[in-house]
């Protein structure tokens, strides 16, 4: 079942790629930088719906102290923080061309670097805290982490920023023409299709793992 | 183009990190399996 999730991930993260630099059309102000939006928008999705599964594993982790659930969101918060680290480095690098730097500390890159060093935060503890004291503390880190992420979204609206309002995930619908919207939806399936099967991969070795180090420990 | 081509090529080389340390894991894993195979025969 993995396998063949993890071959069509693969190819339809080739087959968005190819599209958003091959087929769909230059967008008229900002020229060919733009193509950096096929990468970037479905990245920090795939983030927030990597998010969303360590707040959900968290919560049920320390609800009903079942290691599954602590499995399941330690590896997405891995899962997170390299989706995480995509959207910041593809975020810089079309900044350079169409701002004129890399980096400024405005409100929404600044939430959004918070939201990567929480959630390295979070590998850490799990580095250097292994069992469950540390699975618990993560836990806590991988629930309160997640409150960064309406912060980030509304740091665009509410507050003065470089960054554009957001132009997909907004209450009227996406503001995109179809020939562009269209690579995005795909690309956006190629990444989360991505996620789904790395969280697969990585779920199923923390709980080989975790088994076998209890069958050492134990013998 | 420099600006694009440097995004994806920065994306595929997380990608492919990624995936690295998950092969690594995998082999972690086969080691071990190795170990408690060799102590279930000791005893």
């Amino acid at each position: 079942m993995i396998r063949p999730l993890l071959v069509g991930a693969t190819g339809l993260v080739l087959v968005g790629a190819a599209w958003a630099l091959l087929v769909a059309p230059e967008e008229a102000i900002q020229g060919v930088p733009q193509r950096i939006m096929y990468v970037h928008v479905p990245s920090v999705i795939t983030a927030y719906v990597a998010l969303g599964v360590v707040f959900v594993g968290s919560v049920l982790f320390l609800w009903r102290r079942d290691a599954r659930w602590d499995h399941l969101a330690h590896a997405a918060a891995e899962l997170a923080v390299l989706f995480i680290s995509m959207t910041l480095i593809s975020g810089a690098i079309w900044g350079k061309p169409v701002w004129g730097t890399w980096w400024t500390w405005d409100a929404r890159l600044t939430t959004t670097l918070i939201l990567w060093f929480i959630y390295v935060g979070y590998l850490i503890v799990r580095a250097w805290a292994p069992g469950s004291r540390g699975a618990r503390t993560a836990a806590v880190i991988g629930i309160v982490g997640v409150l960064d992420v309406p912060l980030i979204h509304w740091s665009a609206i509410l507050l003065r920023t470089l960054h554009p309002q957001p132009t997909v995930l907004r209450p009227e619908g996406p503001a995109l023409p179809a020939s562009m919207l269209v690579p995005l939806v795909v690309n956006l399936a190629a990444y989360l299709l991505m996620f789904a099967a790395l969280l697969a991969i990585r779920v199923r070795q923390e709980r080989t793992l975790t088994a076998l180090v209890d069958a050492l420990e134990g013998a | 183009m420099g600006f694009v081509a440097a995004a994806y090529l920065i994306v595929t080389a997380l990608f492919a990190g990624y995936a690295l340390t998950l092969v690594g894991r995998q082999r972690l894993i086969a080691d071990l399996a190795e170990a408690a195979g060799l102590q279930e025969a000791r005893r």
